[in-house]
């Protein structure tokens, strides 16, 4: 037995070995040397220098640091609810839409499909002050629209509202989890005299907390390291001097520092602490999930 | 887990490799005793040409020259497209660089403080270059702490393009926007603005800010940065002065982002633009958008002069290209053999010939060409025949005259973190987050701290 | 190392040892009558969405037939209706070539990464370990990691290797399976029943056989999620290609893209119409590979199940 146990194992490592030598050539060891260079001044040409922890203490006075950290937070904050509630307002109908849903929901995942780059752009055309669609179909109602692209109120509220164009996949994965809550539940709650809303609160919401919580900690992840769209959008034009320090993301400032500035130990430690950051606010998360996420108790 | 030792082992064997070969083995610098620049010498060899695109006959005509130069034993291989600096650095890390780079000139300052590039003394000495005969400003531009870094070519510089329709409406001239004059050109820009229910129809006057706060700084006496290129000045009354007068042109246009937004929407390149549309009083512009209206809306009437100083001197900011030598450059004779022959002035005269000739084919005007070579400059300009429409040759003239009263910012070690601190600054007040005088504050810390760890470094 | 820009959509569940999932019929049992009035509502509403869904996409397609000086006017029916934009496109940049790197790298990293994620994916589902489980907690820790830690270790490491300026760190970081796409194909894996691979041992089938000749069929539909979703990833990249290609003849779409703004960007001073074409020609392609892909790929979610 001991001996079959052996070779079972055996195989087992053998099947995951790809992913333990990508772990420690790709994960690990990076995680370790960005940690080493983060003790360092390095440029790319010339070999580091140890400076001990330097980096960090400057990274803790730069205001640009507290700057791209407080953007990207705002950012969060405001995108990530907003797509929750959007994805499940979108499952919720389509789950209701009957035949016509699977036309539908294609419909909600192709934006899904464009390439970042090509958001980045289309958000400065569409959110122009003077002639965007977005102002245009404001001033239909009488509304004049704000400067969109270039006011430092309305810059993320406009990036916030071009990422829930892309709740697509968020979308999918919840309308798979409402499909999934045994119709019995809600037969029986209809006999207790539940409505709508009573059903959505007591049933569907806690059925489908497992995927609500995934949505979120994955949004989370993904808003934490937004880069491309606000890149193409307020810093990646060559030629173009002009910038705008709301869209200014920590992922954005850290590619900066990095190779533009050629201040590699620096944009390590600032590699360091969104790590630590990240896996605080994820830790966190799961912490205050932990009572209101509803798992069924299933054996593999 | 205990999965055992020997399975680790391999894993942990690439890794301990890997680590070994991110120790950052130094390309060994072909500065040194092994290379000697002869122009009288035949060479061979490969020469890799990077950021440097042949995409008209200015740029064609020279490189045939060049591989001329270089005879038959040197194969020249172009990479085209800009050249990416964090590509660049990379590479030279990597020790496998091109053996010649085309870069902008104010990058050229930031490469030599790192040692991504080489002097070249020597290979001007060799080569027998003769540097007396670029613009000042532009050899000032590719110096670094004394020494030469690169061989400049190209010369952009601004005139004061406008509307002279519109300019008659408004009974005003020409002189009334060049700049001399600062409160005459917020008096037109005034008068030649149009807003109609609340959006802007023409934009009176554009200070074209972020990127030309230089030109007004120095049309007001002031300076971005010292001779030296180790002390900003950010925040000298000169600067703060000039920003803020330059961001008031918005204001009174409705802001900024009005005008950007404006801006951003007209059809530039295209018979939609903004002179052929009325829609845009006066703006300073580089040069070469002169043959951009020549060619797509000739009719247009347009009245062209130098920007000027508070003094009535015409001045522009230059800025252009170079021709640099990476360090472990493999073929630095045949680069620096390139680079002479690239900016000869025979090399640009012919050039210059063949886009004559070109331009008699399609009917259109020969406007010049600004080399960074003051030879060059002077045949070139006896080439060109004079119009029977004024305003063109108004616009040649100007042209040449700006070139006579260039300016540039010295080398600095911290090159694109001094532009981004201005930019920023600039855009902080653009954006209505702060007031010019806590912008230029806050941009002078910056760009102080950026320089003085580059130049520390360097120095150390 | 896969490239996601935003990380695809994962099985909503963050048990380690998640349940079968269970293939349901297709669409819901025919719900109760509602009445007429909420089920125009909810109509009315998704006709809604959709329009602001799909607007802006016919909005870039109508525009990129327009010339420069009317791609502002919002009109949907262009009133010069042109193809010049795309002549000058294929003109001004190697649109072809682009279209080819982009191709290649897409499919590279799709194929790649989908034999390593099963692979190991069957690996910690088919077999009982010692520390299995410990060892698929770092996998799913892995997932916590953001691309921009290891950016520049990670960028050392192929420098080193000299493959700085080839295509290769676009995709071979796939060898080594993504975290997300092992969980993903670990969860189905284990909703195979285990008599089929007891009957197959029977048989004297091996581990390798079980695992090509029935693990891998009967999942298809997973394997074709996970194809799709890392080819979207993979396509749409920029961040990788603007840090590793050097050479405008190895740049993938997105990346030649970027060039494009740049390159017409002088003093801030947009090619509009170009950039709008441009950004059609990259989108084209997926809208099509997710048309072929799109029911696979949508039931494919729904059938991963979301029970933790």
């Amino acid at each position: 037995m001991s001996t079959a146990r052996a070779s079972e194992t055996r195989a087992a490592w053998l099947f995951i070995s790809p992913w333990v030598l990508g772990f420690l050539v790709f994960t690990l060891y990076p995680l370790i040397y960005t940690g080493y260079l983060s003790l360092t001044d390095y440029d790319v040409i010339n070999d580091p220098s140890f400076v001990g922890l330097d980096n960090y203490h400057q990274l803790v006075q730069d205001p640009k640091v507290r700057l791209a950290l407080t953007n990207t937070f705002i950012f969060a904050v405001l995108s990530v609810p907003t797509q929750l509630v959007l994805s499940f307002l979108l499952a919720l109908l389509l789950n209701r839409a009957g035949r016509a849903s699977g036309f539908f929901r294609t419909a909600f995942f192709l934006p899904k499909m464009t390439p970042a780059v090509a958001i980045g752009v289309l958000l400065l055309l569409l959110f122009n002050g003077q002639n965007g669609l977005v102002n245009t179909f404001l001033g239909w109602f009488g509304i004049n629209g704000p400067a969109w692209t270039t006011d430092p109120n309305w810059i993320k509220p406009g990036l916030v509202m071009m990422s829930l164009w892309t709740v697509g996949a968020s979308v999918v994965i919840l309308l798979a989890a409402l499909r999934s809550v045994p119709q019995e539940l809600y037969d029986a709650s209809r006999i207790d005299g539940a409505g709508f809303w009573r059903q959505t609160r007591h049933i569907t919401i806690p059925m489908v907390s497992s995927a609500i919580f995934f949505i979120v900690i994955i949004d989370t992840i993904a808003a934490f390291q937004s880069f491309t769209e606000a890149y193409t959008a307020y810093f990646g034009s060559g030629n173009s001097t002009y910038s705008n320090d709301a869209a200014l993301f920590y992922a954005i400032y850290l590619f900066q520092q990095a190779f533009r500035f050629l201040h590699m130990g620096y944009a390590s430690a600032m590699s360091m602490l969104l790590f630590v950051i990240i896996m605080a606010v994820t830790a966190i998360q799961i912490r205050v999930s932990r009572g209101s996420v509803y798992y069924e108790s299933e054996q593999a | 887990m205990r999965p055992s030792p020997l399975r680790l082992a391999l894993p942990l064997a690439v890794a301990a490799l890997v680590t070994s070969g991110c120790a950052q083995g130094t390309a060994d610098s072909s500065s040194g005793a092994d290379t000697s620049y002869d122009a009288g010498a035949t060479l061979s060899g490969d020469l890799t040409v990077m950021g440097f695109g042949a995409t008209d006959e200015i740029g064609s005509v020279r490189l045939a020259e060049a591989k001329k130069a270089l005879g038959d034993k040197v194969t020249v291989k172009t990479v085209e497209g800009d050249l990416d600096i964090q590509q660049f650095l990379t590479s030279v890390a990597a020790g496998d660089p091109p053996e010649i780079v085309y870069a902008d000139r104010d990058q050229i300052g930031t490469f030599a403080s790192r040692g991504a590039i080489i002097p070249l003394d020597d290979c001007i000495d060799g080569e027998n270059i003769d540097t007396s005969v670029f613009r000042k400003p532009a050899l000032d531009q590719v110096t670094f702490d004394d020494k030469i870094y690169g061989i400049p070519e190209f010369n952009v510089v601004q005139i004061i393009q406008a509307n002279a329709d519109l300019l008659d409406k408004a009974g005003l001239t020409v002189e009334d926007v060049n700049g001399h004059d600062w409160d005459a050109v917020s008096a037109a820009n005034k008068k030649l603005a149009v807003t109609e229910n609340g959006k802007l129809k023409v934009i009176g006057f554009d200070s074209k800010l972020p990127e030309f706060l230089p030109l007004w700084v120095h049309a007001n006496g002031g300076r971005l940065i010292s001779e030296d290129g180790r002390t900003a000045q950010l925040d000298s009354p000169e600067v703060v002065q000039a920003l803020e007068w330059a961001v008031s042109i918005y204001d009174d246009q409705g802001g900024f982002s009005t005008v950007k937004a404006f801006r951003d929407s007209t059809d530039f390149f295209g018979e939609g633009n903004q002179f052929a549309t009325d829609s845009l009083g006066a703006m300073p512009m580089e040069q070469w958008y002169v043959n951009v209206l020549n060619d797509v809306t000739p009719d247009v009437n347009m009245a062209f002069d130098t920007v000027r100083d508070k003094q009535g001197e015409p001045i522009a900011f230059a800025s252009g290209s170079a021709w640099a030598i990476p360090k472990g450059s493999k073929n630095p004779e045949a680069a620096c053999r390139f680079a002479r022959a690239m900016t000869a002035t025979d090399s640009w005269v012919k050039a210059a010939e063949k886009r004559v000739s070109l331009r008699e084919k399609d009917g259109g005007i020969f406007t010049g060409v600004l080399t960074g070579n003051v030879e060059a400059d002077e045949k070139i300009r006896a080439m060109i025949e004079p119009g029977d429409d004024e305003t063109w040759n108004d616009a040649i003239e100007a042209t040449y005259e700006a070139n006579d009263h260039t300016f540039a910012l010295p080398a600095n070690p911290a090159g694109s973190e001094f532009q981004t601190a201005w930019q920023d600054g600039v855009n902080r007040v653009l954006n209505g987050q702060q007031s010019p005088q806590e912008a230029m504050a806050q941009a002078q810390k910056e760009a102080q701290k950026a320089l003085d760890e580059a130049w520390a470094e360097w120095d150390g | 190392m896969t490239s996601t820009d935003t990380p695809a959509p994962r099985v909503p569940t963050l048990a380690v040892a998640p349940a079968a999932p269970v293939e349901e019929p297709r669409g819901r049992p025919p719900a109760p009558a509602r009445p007429k009035l909420a089920r125009i509502v909810i109509w009315a509403l998704l006709a809604v969405l959709t329009v602001a869904f799909v607007y802006p996409f016919v909005w870039l397609v109508s525009a990129s037939f327009k010339p420069r000086s009317e791609v502002f006017d919002n009109k949907l029916i262009p009133d010069h209706f042109t193809f010049d934009n795309y002549l000058s496109i294929w003109h001004e940049a190697p649109m072809g070539l682009w279209l080819m790197n982009s191709v290649f790298v897409t499919v590279l990293a799709t194929v790649t990464v989908t034999i390593s994620s099963a692979c190991v994916a069957w690996g910690f589902a088919h077999f009982r370990f010692k520390g299995r489980d410990a060892l698929f907690g770092v996998v799913l820790a892995t997932m916590m990691i953001p691309g921009a830690v290891t950016m520049i270790p990670v960028y050392l490491i192929w420098d080193s290797l000299g493959m700085t300026g080839t295509l290769t760190p676009l995709w071979a970081g796939n060898l080594f399976g993504s975290a997300f796409y092992i969980f993903l194909l670990r969860q189905f894996f284990l909703g195979l029943p285990r008599e089929l691979f007891e009957a197959a041992k029977l048989d004297g089938a091996n581990n390798w056989q079980m695992f090509t000749k029935i693990a891998l069929p009967l999942t298809k539909p997973a394997l074709v999620v996970t194809a799709l979703f890392e080819f979207q990833a993979s396509w749409t990249d920029l961040m990788k290609p603007l840090i590793y290609l050097r050479d405008s003849d190895t740049f993938t779409v997105p990346r030649g893209l970027k060039t494009l703004l740049d390159q017409f960007g002088f003093g801030g001073e947009w090619h509009w119409e170009l950039i709008v074409t441009a950004s059609v020609i990259t989108t084209l392609p997926m809208i099509v590979i997710f048309f072929l892909g799109q029911r696979q790929f949508i039931d494919g979610i729904a059938t991963t199940g979301n029970k933790g």
